[in-house]
C-alpha cells in the first residue's frame, strides 16, 4: 500500500508476470550481475551475517547510541544474547541447525561500524544520479506496485533455514533459524534485511547501475509511463499534467528521486535477494500504470500530476473495469529517507513501505509522522480541505537495523537546555542570535539566555559552530539522560508479574499449561541483572500467589482467599529478583498445570487476582501479564454474561442491534470498578497485558478497560486451541517481555504558536489533559495526537512539533526521547493535497472510528468514515481539480487509494454491523494503540497465490506478488494465502491438485483438513517455500499469525470470503459500487 | 459424710467438692449473717482411687432428672426409689430387679457419693472410632528469630507427642493470618487472611472453600450428618476440613518442614512502632475454621502469642511505640481505647467458641503484655488453658507447654465438651459459678435472683476441662423459717458433670452430696473451712474488683473480716484483750491480711495481663493450691533440724538458713548470707561438707516436687539474701521488721522489708479493736 500509485498487482497485462519483469530490469541494469551475487552469496560465505541478523538487529538501534564507546544498551534487547537463549529453548533439531549462523555477538561491530556509511553513501551517491534515471522513472509512486512486496524480505533466511520445520510446539525454530527468528525477529522486522553491514563496495557501484526509481509516492511525474509500456494510457482521465506544479517546483520530486537511487543501492544490495526486485519495480510500474489509466480513460498525462491518479468515468458504470480502479499495491523496495533536504522537510516514504532513515534534523516518520506533510496556515484551509490534522507518535519505535542509532546526551547535573517558558527541549530548530549568547524557541518564539557552559559562537552561516557536533543540534531524534529533577523517586526496576487463570475452564482447554509453558521458555528472555524482578500467582475463585524466595526447596503457595476486598499476602518475597528465583520459578511452572490439572472451581476472579497482583506490585510499578480464560465470574469487577443474555429468540436485525447495545453498554456500564482500579493502576506505574485464551464470551469490551488505561494491550485466542494457539502464544509473550520498551513515562507533544495539542488518543491513562501518562510504552505502542489550530500561523514559517517521552529503560535508566518535527506551513490548497500522507490519514480515520464505536450507533460510525472520504475528494474534486468530464470521479493521487481503504474499513471486523462482540471489542482494542504500517493490512489484507509457487522463480523475493481481494481472482484449483497481521488464512480451492496439498500440508485431500492447523515443514521445496512465506509474514507484522486452513462451503471458508473486501457482500458494496456511490455523493454535493 | 479417712490427706475427698460451711443455716437472714457466702468449690472431673466407673446408663428421675444415689431411699421390694430432691417416686427398670439390700448396685453405695458413668460400654469403646481431639495451632510469628525457634521447637515436640489419632492444624500469623492447608502435597500452601478486617465464620468457611455451594457440601448440614466421629469421614480427597487437619500421624513431617522454613513475619515494621500482629482475626480464622469440623469432636486453639494486638479487630493498644498498653491505671480513668472494644469482640468470640464446642488455650510470652486481660473472657468461658511466661525459650513456658500433651500419670487429664448440671434440694437457689465455663442459660426453680459469675442457670458448658478444674458455686437459700418441721435435716446437692475424656469416652460423673440445715450458730462455727472460705472471699472480691465500678476490694474484705469476726468471736464488748477465736476460724484473719496484699487485691503492683492471668488461675484451681497462691508457704532448711515450715515473716530469715518459698507462681530459694557464701567458696564441693552439700539439695528437690506437679510451672527463683532475686521473697513476707522498726527488733543476720504496710500484728490488732467495738 505504500504507493499510491495506481498500479496494483492485478493491473499487469494478463501476460504480466512478475517474474519477467523483473528478468526485464535486470537486463536494462547494468550492475544486475552483482546484485545476483550477494543473493548467491546468502548461501555461502557472505551469507552468515545476514543470517546472523535477526539476532543483532535487535541490538544495533538500541545499542550504541552513543557516539561514544556503546553504553550498555539504552534497550533491553542486548544484542546476540537475548535470542541465544531462546534458541537455546527451541527443540534440539534447531539448535543443531544454528550453527551455521554467525556467533551473536559478532554482530555488534558491524553495526557500530556503520553509520557513517550508509549515511554518508546515499547522499552523495544518490544525488548525482537522480537528475539522469535512465528509466524514466516511471511512475513515481509506482514504484513498488507489482510484484515487489516481497522486497524486505530476508533472502537469507530461505537458504539458512533450510532444515528446519516449523513444529508444532515452537514455531520458532523455524524462524529463529532463518534470521527471522520470530519475535525476536519481528522486532526488527526491517532489520534483518540490513543486516550486516554492506560492503562498501557494492554501494558505490549500485548507484549508478540503477536507475530508478521507486520513487516516493510524491514522487515525479508519470510521463514516463506511458511510454515505458507500449500499453495506453488512457483510462485515465485525471486532469492532465500541467495542471500540477512542475515537477521541479514540487520539493518533493527532485529529492526524492535522489533519494531513491541512493537509497536502493545501499539497500538491496547484495544482502537480499529482494534486491533485484527493488531494481526491477521501475519497468513493471510502468505497465502498472498504463493499465489503471486505460481503463478510466485518463490520460496518460493526466497521471503525470503527482495529485491526480485517476478519475472514474462515472457515467458508464457498466464500462468500469474492476481489474482498472486503484488498488494497493505493495512495494517492494527499500528507500532510503533523508528526513530533511535542502533545509526543508522532506516528506516521509509511505509508511508501508521499507525505508531507511537519515535523520537530517527531522525526526524519523517512524518517530512521528502528521497526516499532511504541510501545516495548512489557518483553520479555514484545513477544514476546507476535509482532512484532519493529526500526528501518530510512536516514540519507541523499532528503527530500521542500518538506521544511525539515537544519541544519547548527557548534560550532567542540569539536565538539557530547555526553553524556559514553554520547557520545550533543545532542538536542531531552535534559532541561537545574538553571538550564541540567547536562543529563540521555535515552538513558543519566546527568547532564553544559553546557559553558560553550552554557549558556542555561531558561525557564517548563522548556525553554532558546534551544531553538527551536537546530536541535539542536528538530529531530529535525541534522547537525554534525565536529570535528579525529572525523577521523583529511583527509576523503577523491571518487574514482571504473570498472573494465570487455573480454574476448571482454563485447566481444561489447556490454556494454564499453554500460558505455563510459555513464561517457562520467555522467563530466559527477561532482561538479565539485579533489576529484573518476577513475581506469578495464578487464581480461580481465589488468588495464589508463590513465595519464591524460599530457601528450601519448594515454593510457598499463599492463598488470598478474600476476593472482594483483596490484598497482598507478603509484603516482599511475591516479587523477587529474578536471578534469584529462576529454578524455583521453572519449577513452580511445570507443577502448575499439573498441580490445578483436577480444579473444579470453575469461578474465575479476574477483577481480584488483577487487583491483588496489583497491591503486590505497588510500591515498584511493572508490567503484569494476565492470562485469563472464562468470563470473571467472582469477586470485584465480576461480570455477567451479558452476550448470552441477549441471544434469546431475537431476529438477526434486531440481535445486531442488541449486540451493538450490548457492546455500547459494554463499555460504558460496565463497569465502573474496573476503569476505578485501571486508573489507580496507572497511577502506581503498573502496566496490564491481557491474554485472552477463551473458547467463550469473556466480555473484553469491559475487561480492556485495564490494558487500555494502563499502557498495555489486548492479545485475543479465540477459540483457544490447545494445539495451535501455544506457540502463538509463546511469540507473543516473549516480543510482550523482549521488545524495547521502557516504564513509568509520561509523553506530551509540544506544538508550534498556532498549533495545539487537541486530544492524545491510545493506549494510556489520560489524568490531565496535556500529559500522557504511560505506565509502559514500548515499540508497538503508537498514540493519536490530533491538533487543531489556535492561531494563523506564519506564511513562509515552519511549525515545528516535539514530541518528548520522560521514561525508564529496563535497565533502570531515566531518559527523555526528544523528537522534533518541523513541517512547512501552506496557504495552498494544492499543497495539502499533494503532501497527504495517506497511511497516516487512513490510520487516523481508523482509529477514530475505533473510539467513536462504542459510544456512538455503528451506522452512525460507518456513515462517518464514509462522509470523511467523501468530504475530502469534494474538496479536491471541487478546488484542485479541472474536470473534463463531470462523470469522473477525480481522486488526488496521493489519496486515490481512500475509497478503497474506507470500503475496507466499513467491512472490518469492527465496523461490521454483524459479528461477536468480543471480536468487536477486540478490533478496537487492537487498532487504538496500532502502528501505522499494521493499520492497513488489518483493514486490507494482502493475498498471495501458494499453488503455483513451484512455478514462479522467486529466488529474489520471498512472498509473492499480492493480489487483490477479489473472488474473481481465486481458483478453484488454487491456494491462497491471505494476512492481515492477526489472522493467516490459508484458502484451498475445491480443485486443488492432490499433489500439492499432500506436499504443502501432508494430507491427501480437502476432507482431511484439520480444525487446527500448524505449519509444519515438510522436505519438498514447495512445503519449504511455504514456510518462508509464512515466517517473512510474521517477521514483518511482529506478529506470530494464526493459522487456520480454509475451504468453500465450510464456515472457515465464509470467513475467508468475508475478507475479500472488493467482492459484494451482505455486509457491502463491492468496491465498484462503492466508487459508484462515493461519486454519486460527490456530485450531489457538486450540485 | 465425706469419706473421713481420706479427709486427712485429702479435704475433697472422693466427692470432690468442698464447701465454706458445712452445715448450712436454715434462713435466708441466717445465711447472710453468717458473712462469708454458702459455696461449694467442686472438682468435677477429679480422679480418685476409688471411684467407681459404671459401664451402664444412670438411672433418672421423671421428674428431675437427677440421678439415682446413694441418697434415695429405695424400696427393695416394690422396687422403687424416691429422688431425694423432689421427692418423685420412681420404679427401677427391669434389669434392676436383682437388687436387694445384700445387692445394691455402686450408684447406691453410700461409700461412693461419686460415681462415674460410662454411656458407651468399654467394651464396645473402639479408641479408633472416638472422636479424635483437634488440635490447632496458632502461632505468632512476630516475634524475634531467637523467640521464634523456641516456639517453633516447642511446637515440634509437642506435635511428636501427639496421639497418632489427634488432629492437627496449623495457623500462623502476623500482620496477615496464615492457614496452612497440610493436606496438599504438592506444595506448601497456605490461605492468607488480612488481618486488618474483622472475618465471620461463614465467610472463613467460604473462603477456604469448606462452604463453597458449588461443592454441595452445605455447611451446616454437613455438620449435623457428618455423624462420623472424624472430621475426616466421608470427605474427598480435595475438599473439606481435612485439607487443614490432618492426623498428626500423616503430618508431622509436613509440620516439620513447614515449621523449618517458617521465617518471622517479613511485614516491615515502621520505626517507632510496633509489629502488625493480628491475633483477633487470627483466633477469628482459627475459630471459623474449626466450626467446620465434625461437632462433638474435642478441640483446643492452642495459641502463642507473643506479642500484643496491634491489628484489627481485638487489638489492645496502637501501632505507635510511644503509646504504652493500657495499665491498671488506665482501666480504672477509662483511658485504655481499646479495652471494650477488645472485650467485647473476645467475648463474641467466647460465645463462638462455646457454641462449638472448642477450647482456647493462650501461651504468651512477652516481656510486654500481651492482652490476656482482654482475652481473659474468652479463656475462662471455654475452659482454656493459660501460661504467661516471659520467652518462649524459659522452662515455664516450655515445660508447661510440654505437659498439656503429656499423657499417664504426668497427663493433666485434658477432656472436652463437659457439661455441669446442679440439682438441688428445694429452698437451694443456685446464684453461679467462678470458674472456667459458660452458662447455658438453663432456667428453673433452683435458679437465683441475684447472678454471681455465669448464672441464671443450672446448667453450665465446659468445653474444656481437666482433673484439676475447680468451680465456685454459690449458694443461696430461699426458704424463710418456714421448713417443715419433719424436716429432713438433710440437703442434698447432686452435681451432673458429662464429659468426653482425653481417650475419647463419653462420661458422666454423678456427685451427690448430702448437708445438714442447722439452726445454731455453734453448728456453723463446727462446719467452718477457712482454707475454703478464704479462697471463695479471694474469687468472689476478684470478680467484684472485675465487675462493680469503683469496687474497693481492701475495705470490702476488710469489713467483712469484721463483721465475721464479730459474729463468731468471743469477747467482751469494746475489750480487745478479750477477744479470742474459735480454732475453726484461727487462721482466716491471717489469710485475709495475705489476700489484702495479695496481687489479687493489690492489682497495682501488676500489668493488668498478669493480674488476668492470677485470676484465671486463682479460678480455675484447687483449694489448695488457690491458698498458696494467697497466703504462700514457706519451708526453713537448717543444719541439724529436719525442714520444718516457718512463719511467713521476715522474721525467718536466717543467715544459716536456706527459705523455700512457694506462691504457686513462684518458687523461690533463698539462701541465706553465710548459706551463699559458703556456697560461693565451694565448700559443698568438699568431701567434709557433705552435709552442707546436702543441705543445698534438699531445697532444689522439693521445688522440683512442686514444680513437676504444677500447672502451669511456677517460675524458680534461686537467689541469695540481699542479692537482687531476693524480692520475690521479700514481698510475699509479713513485713514484721521495717525500716521503721528496725532498730529496736534488729537481729544480727536477719532482714528487713523496706515498706510502709502494716504487719499482721498491726493487722489483728485493729481487728481485735474493730471486732469488739462494733455490735
Amino acid at each position: 500500500m505504500a504507493t499510491p500509485g495506481g498500479p496494483r498487482p492485478g493491473n499487469f497485462p494478463p501476460n504480466f508476470n512478475p517474474n519477467s519483469l523483473a528478468n526485464n530490469m535486470q537486463n536494462l541494469q547494468i550492475n544486475q550481475p552483482n546484485q545476483q551475487q550477494p543473493n548467491n552469496a546468502g548461501g555461502s560465505a557472505p551469507r552468515p551475517p545476514p543470517n546472523a541478523t535477526p539476532f543483532g538487529q535487535q541490538a544495533p538501534p538500541f545499542a550504541g547510541n552513543r557516539p561514544g564507546p556503546p553504553p550498555p544498551g539504552v534497550f533491553p534487547r542486548a544484542p546476540g544474547p537475548p535470542n541465544v537463549p531462546s534458541q537455546t529453548s527451541l527443540p534440539p533439531n534447531m539448535v543443531s541447525s544454528r550453527p551455521t549462523g554467525p556467533p551473536p555477538g559478532s554482530q555488534p561491530p558491524p553495526f557500530s561500524s556503520r553509520p557513517p556509511p550508509p549515511g554518508a553513501m546515499p547522499s552523495s551517491i544518490g544525488r548525482p544520479v537522480a537528475p539522469t534515471p535512465p528509466a524514466p522513472g516511471p511512475r513515481p509512486g509506482s514504484y513498488p506496485s507489482s510484484p515487489l512486496t516481497s522486497a524486505p524480505s530476508t533472502p537469507s533466511h530461505a537458504s539458512a533455514s533450510g532444515p528446519v520445520s516449523n513444529g508444532p510446539p515452537t514455531f520458532a525454530p523455524g524462524m529463529t533459524q532463518s534470521g527471522s527468528s520470530f519475535p525476536p525477529a519481528m522486532g526488527g522486522m526491517p532489520r534483518p534485511l540490513v543486516g550486516p553491514p554492506q560492503p562498501p563496495a557494492m554501494l558505490s557501484s549500485r548507484p549508478s547501475s540503477q536507475p530508478p526509481q521507486m520513487r516516493p509516492t510524491f514522487g515525479a511525474p508519470p510521463t514516463a509511463v506511458s511510454s515505458a509500456s507500449g500499453q495506453p494510457a488512457p483510462p485515465f482521465s485525471g486532469p492532465p499534467r500541467n495542471m500540477m506544479p512542475p515537477m521541479g517546483s514540487s520539493p518533493f520530486s527532485a529529492p526524492n528521486t535522489g533519494m531513491h537511487q541512493s537509497m536502493n543501492s545501499p539497500y538491496g544490495m547484495q544482502t537480499w535477494p529482494a534486491q533485484p526486485q527493488q531494481v526491477t519495480p521501475p519497468p513493471p510500474i510502468p505497465g502498472s500504470m498504463q493499465q489503471p489509466p486505460r481503463m478510466f480513460g485518463l490520460p496518460p498525462g493526466g497521471q503525470s500530476l503527482p495529485n491526480q491518479s485517476m478519475a472514474l468515468n462515472q457515467t458508464g458504470q457498466s464500462k468500469i473495469d474492476p481489474n482498472q480502479i486503484p488498488r494497493l499495491s505493495q512495494s517492494g523496495s527499500v528507500i532510503v529517507h533523508e528526513t530533511r533536504q535542502g533545509n526543508q522537510a522532506n516528506p516521509p516514504p509511505p509508511a508501508t513501505s521499507d525505508y531507511i532513515v537519515k535523520d537530517t534534523g527531522n525526526c524519523s516518520p517512524r518517530y512521528m509522522r502528521c497526516t499532511i506533510n504541510q501545516v495548512p496556515l489557518t483553520v479555514d484551509l484545513l477544514s476546507t480541505s476535509g482532512m484532519q490534522l493529526s500526528l501518530l507518535v510512536q516514540p519507541l519505535a523499532l528503527p530500521h537495523p542500518s538506521e544511525e542509532p539515537i544519541h544519547v546526551v548527557d548534560f550532567g547535573e542540569s539536565g538539557p537546555v530547555r526553553c524556559s517558558r514553554c520547557k520545550g527541549y533543545i532542538n536542531p530548530f531552535v534559532k541561537f542570535i545574538d553571538q550564541g549568547r540567547r536562543f529563540i524557541c521555535n515552538l513558543c518564539g519566546f527568547t532564553d539566555e544559553t546557559p553558560r557552559d553550552y554557549h558556542c559562537n555561531l558561525g557564517p552561516d548563522g548556525r553554532r559552530r558546534d551544531a553538527d557536533e551536537r546530536p541535539e543540534l542536528c538530529r531530529g531524534t535525541v534522547e537525554f539522560i534525565a536529570s535528579k529533577e525529572y525523577m521523583v523517586r529511583d527509576p523503577m526496576p523491571a518487574v514482571f508479574f504473570f498472573l494465570i487463570d487455573v480454574s476448571m475452564n482454563a485447566t481444561q482447554t489447556g490454556a494454564t499449561a499453554a500460558a505455563c509453558s510459555a513464561i517457562k521458555q520467555v522467563i530466559a528472555d527477561l532482561p538479565k541483572g539485579p533489576r529484573t524482578m518476577v513475581g506469578i500467582a495464578t487464581f480461580d475463585s481465589t488468588i495464589h500467589f508463590y513465595n519464591l524466595k524460599r530457601a528450601s526447596q519448594q515454593p510457598l503457595m499463599l492463598i488470598v482467599p478474600d476476593v472482594q476486598d483483596v490484598y497482598t499476602p507478603l509484603e516482599s518475597d511475591v516479587i523477587v529478583q529474578f536471578s534469584e528465583c529462576s529454578e524455583h520459578l521453572e519449577m513452580l511452572l511445570d507443577t502448575i498445570p499439573t498441580m490445578f490439572e483436577s480444579n473444579r472451581i470453575a469461578d474465575s476472579a479476574l477483577g481480584a487476582a488483577v487487583k491483588a497482583a496489583f497491591l503486590a506490585m505497588k510500591s515498584t510499578g511493572g508490567k503484569l501479564l494476565v492470562f485469563q480464560s472464562v468470563l470473571p465470574s467472582a469477586g470485584i469487577g465480576s461480570l455477567s454474561a451479558r452476550e448470552a443474555e441477549g441471544r434469546s429468540n431475537m431476529s438477526a436485525g434486531e440481535k445486531v442491534l442488541m449486540l451493538h447495545i450490548f457492546a455500547l453498554s459494554g463499555l460504558i456500564l460496565s463497569d465502573k470498578t474496573l476503569k476505578t482500579m485501571a486508573i489507580e493502576f496507572a497511577e502506581y506505574q503498573v502496566c496490564v497485558d491481557l491474554f485472552i485464551t477463551s473458547q467463550m464470551y469473556v466480555d473484553i469490551a469491559s475487561l480492556s478497560v485495564i490494558p487500555t488505561t494502563t499502557g498495555g494491550q489486548v492479545y485475543y485466542y479465540y477459540p483457544f486451541s490447545a494445539r495451535s494457539d501455544p506457540a502463538k502464544l509463546y511469540n507473543d509473550l516473549r516480543w510482550n517481555v523482549t521488545r524495547p520498551q521502557g516504564f513509568e513515562a509520561v509523553m506530551r507533544v509540544r506544538c508550534s504558536q498556532g498549533i495545539q495539542v487537541q486530544e492524545y488518543s491510545g493506549n494510556f491513562c489520560k489524568r490531565i489533559p496535556t500529559d500522557v501518562d504511560l505506565p509502559a510504552i514500548d515499540c508497538d505502542k503508537t498514540i493519536m495526537v490530533s491538533l487543531k489550530h489556535d492561531d494563523k500561523l506564519q506564511e513562509g514559517s515552519e511549525c515545528a512539533f516535539q514530541c518528548a517521552l520522560l521514561y525508564t529503560t529496563v535497565y533502570g535508566q531515566r531518559r527523555i526521547r526528544v523528537s522534533t518535527l518541523s513541517l512547512p506551513c501552506t496557504n495552498m490548497l494544492s499543497n495539502l493535497f499533494r503532501s497527504a500522507d495517506l497511511d497516516t490519514q487512513f490510520a487516523c480515520i481508523t482509529k477514530q472510528a475505533a473510539i467513536e464505536i462504542p459510544s456512538a450507533p455503528l451506522a452512525q460510525v460507518r456513515d462517518q468514515a464514509t462522509n470523511v472520504c467523501i468530504n475530502i475528494l469534494y474538496s479536491y474534486r471541487k478546488f484542485c481539480a479541472t474536470v473534463s468530464s463531470a462523470g469522473q470521479l477525480i481522486l488526488p493521487e496521493a489519496l486515490k487509494m481512500l475509497p478503497l481503504y474506507t470500503l475496507a474499513l466499513l467491512k472490518s471486523t469492527g465496523l461490521r454491523p454483524d459479528g461477536r462482540i468480543d471480536d468487536r471489542s477486540v478490533w478496537i482494542n487492537y487498532v487504538s494503540p496500532l502502528p501505522t504500517p499494521l493499520v492497513i493490512p488489518l483493514v486490507y489484507p494482502r493475498m498471495i497465490a501458494l499453488h503455483d509457487l513451484n512455478e514462479k522463480e522467486l529466488d529474489d523475493s520471498i512472498i509473492p506478488v499480492p493480489i487483490p481481494l477479489s473472488s474473481e481472482h481465486i481458483a478453484t484449483e488454487g491456494i491462497y494465502l491471505l494476512e492481515n497481521g492477526v489472522d493467516c488464512l490459508i484458502y484451498l480451492g475445491d480443485n486443488v491438485q492432490p499433489n500439492i496439498l499432500q506436499q504443502m500440508f501432508g494430507i491427501s485431500s480437502l476432507e482431511d483438513i484439520p480444525n487446527q492447523f500448524i505449519l509444519q515443514q515438510y522436505d519438498n521445496p514447495l512445503s519449504k517455500k511455504l514456510n518462508d512465506i509464512v515466517n517473512e509474514i510474521r517477521r514483518q507484522r511482529c506478529s506470530y499469525l494464526r493459522l487456520r486452513l480454509c475451504k468453500k462451503g465450510d464456515p472457515s471458508g465464509m470467513t475467508f470470503f468475508s475478507y475479500l473486501i472488493e467482492d459484494k457482500t451482505a455486509n457491502g458494496l463491492s468496491y465498484v459500487e462503492y466508487l459508484i456511490h462515493i461519486h454519486r455523493q460527490i456530485q450531489s454535493k457538486m450540485a | 459424710m465425706a469419706a473421713p479417712e481420706l479427709a486427712q490427706t485429702e479435704p475433697e475427698g472422693i466427692e470432690g467438692v468442698r464447701m465454706t460451711w458445712l452445715n448450712w443455716p436454715r434462713s435466708k437472714v441466717e445465711a447472710s449473717k453468717c458473712v462469708i457466702p454458702i459455696a461449694a468449690s467442686i472438682q468435677p472431673i477429679r480422679p480418685h482411687v476409688d471411684l467407681q466407673i459404671l459401664p451402664y446408663a444412670p438411672l433418672r428421675c421423671k421428674t428431675c432428672s437427677a440421678v439415682l444415689n446413694p441418697f434415695c431411699r429405695v424400696d427393695f421390694n416394690a422396687l422403687i426409689w424416691i429422688c431425694p430432691f423432689c421427692f418423685q417416686r420412681n420404679q427401677f427398670p427391669h434389669y434392676y430387679s436383682s437388687i436387694s439390700e445384700t445387692n445394691v448396685p455402686a450408684e447406691l453405695y453410700p461409700n461412693f457419693p461419686s460415681v462415674e458413668y460410662s454411656i458407651q460400654n468399654p467394651q464396645d469403646f473402639n479408641p479408633a472410632a472416638a472422636p479424635s481431639p483437634i488440635f490447632l495451632f496458632v502461632l505468632d510469628t512476630c516475634m524475634i528469630e531467637e523467640e521464634l525457634e523456641f516456639a517453633k521447637s516447642a511446637l515440634k515436640r509437642a506435635i511428636g507427642m501427639l496421639p497418632e489419632n489427634a488432629m492437627v492444624g496449623f495457623v500462623s500469623y502476623g500482620t496477615q493470618v496464615q492457614v496452612h492447608e497440610l493436606g496438599f502435597s504438592e506444595m506448601s500452601k497456605v490461605y492468607v487472611f488480612r488481618g486488618s478486617k474483622d472475618i465471620t465464620k461463614d465467610q472463613v468457611l467460604e473462603q477456604l472453600g469448606l462452604a463453597v455451594p458449588g461443592n454441595r457440601r452445605p455447611g451446616p448440614g454437613m455438620q449435623k450428618s457428618g455423624g462420623g466421629p472424624s472430621p475426616v469421614a466421608g470427605a474427598g480427597p480435595n475438599t473439606g476440613i481435612n485439607r487443614f487437619l490432618l492426623p498428626a500421624s500423616e503430618c508431622d513431617y509436613t509440620l516439620d518442614s513447614l515449621l523449618d522454613e517458617l521465617v518471622t513475619d517479613q511485614w516491615p515494621i515502621a520505626p517507632g512502632n510496633r509489629a502488625l500482629r493480628c491475633t483477633g482475626v487470627a483466633l477469628s480464622v482459627a475459630t471459623g475454621l474449626l466450626g467446620a469440623s465434625t461437632s462433638g469432636a474435642g478441640a483446643r486453639i492452642i495459641l502463642l502469642v507473643g506479642g500484643p494486638c496491634t491489628e484489627g479487630p481485638g487489638s489492645i493498644v496502637s501501632k505507635d511505640l510511644s503509646d504504652p498498653v493500657r495499665s491498671h491505671k488506665d482501666l480504672d480513668k477509662d483511658a485504655a481505647p481499646f479495652f471494650k472494644k477488645a472485650v467485647h469482640f473476645y467475648d463474641e468470640l467466647g460465645k463462638q467458641l462455646v457454641s462449638q464446642g472448642h477450647v482456647l488455650d493462650v501461651f504468651a510470652s512477652a516481656l510486654d503484655q500481651v492482652g490476656i486481660a482482654e482475652m481473659k473472657i474468652a479463656i475462662e468461658k471455654t475452659g482454656g488453658l493459660v501460661v504467661l511466661a516471659e520467652s518462649f525459650g524459659h522452662s515455664v513456658f516450655k515445660d508447661s507447654f510440654k505437659r498439656i500433651f503429656e499423657v499417664g500419670e504426668q497427663s493433666l487429664g485434658l477432656a472436652f465438651n463437659g457439661t455441669l448440671e446442679i440439682n438441688c434440694s428445694k429452698d437451694i437457689k443456685v446464684q453461679g459459678i467462678i470458674g472456667p465455663c459458660t452458662s447455658l442459660e438453663k432456667k428453673g426453680p433452683a435458679v437465683a435472683n441475684t447472678v454471681i459469675g455465669q448464672g441464671n442457670t443450672t446448667a453450665w458448658k465446659m468445653c474444656g476441662l481437666d482433673r484439676s478444674t475447680c468451680l465456685t458455686v454459690f449458694f443461696d437459700i430461699s426458704s424463710s423459717e418456714k421448713s417443715d418441721p419433719a424436716g429432713s435435716s438433710q440437703l442434698y446437692v447432686q452435681f451432673l458433670t458429662s464429659y468426653q475424656s482425653s481417650d475419647g469416652q463419653m462420661r458422666l460423673r454423678v456427685t451427690t452430696v448430702a448437708r445438714s440445715w442447722v439452726a445454731g450458730s455453734e453448728d456453723l462455727v463446727q462446719g467452718f473451712d477457712q482454707e475454703v472460705a478464704a479462697v471463695v472471699m479471694a474469687r468472689l472480691a476478684s470478680y467484684k474488683m472485675e465487675m462493680e465500678e469503683g469496687f474497693d476490694a481492701t475495705r470490702w474484705l476488710d469489713r467483712n473480716l469484721i463483721r465475721l469476726c464479730s459474729k463468731f468471736g468471743e469477747y467482751h464488748k469494746d475489750d480487745p484483750a478479750s477477744f479470742t477465736l474459735n480454732p475453726c476460724f484461727s487462721l482466716f484473719p491471717q489469710f485475709m491480711f495475705n489476700l489484702r496484699r495479695s496481687q489479687f487485691v493489690q492489682v497495682f503492683n501488676n500489668s493488668p495481663d498478669e493480674t488476668a492471668y492470677f485470676r484465671i488461675l486463682l479460678n480455675r484451681e484447687s483449694i489448695s493450691n488457690a491458698v498458696v497462691m494467697i497466703q504462700p508457704s514457706l519451708i526453713s532448711y537448717a543444719f541439724n533440724s529436719l525442714p520444718a515450715p516457718a512463719l511467713l515473716d521476715v522474721l525467718s530469715i536466717a543467715p544459716d538458713r536456706i527459705l523455700l518459698l512457694d506462691s504457686y507462681f513462684s518458687v523461690v530459694i533463698f539462701h541465706g548470707m553465710s548459706i551463699a557464701q559458703w556456697r560461693n567458696m565451694g565448700c559443698q564441693n568438699q568431701p567434709e561438707h557433705e552435709a552442707f552439700a546436702m543441705l543445698l539439695q534438699a531445697p532444689q528437690e522439693d521445688a522440683q516436687l512442686i514444680i513437676r506437679d504444677r500447672f502451669p510451672v511456677p517460675r524458680l527463683v534461686v537467689c541469695d539474701q540481699h542479692g537482687s532475686q531476693a524480692r520475690f521473697l521479700l514481698a510475699k513476707l509479713n513485713p514484721s521488721a521495717t525500716y521503721n522498726t528496725a532498730q529496736e527488733t534488729m537481729q544480727t543476720g536477719s532482714d528487713v522489708i523496706f515498706t510502709d504496710d502494716v504487719s499482721l500484728q498491726v493487722f489483728i490488732d485493729h481487728l481485735q479493736r474493730l471486732a469488739v467495738q462494733g455490735s
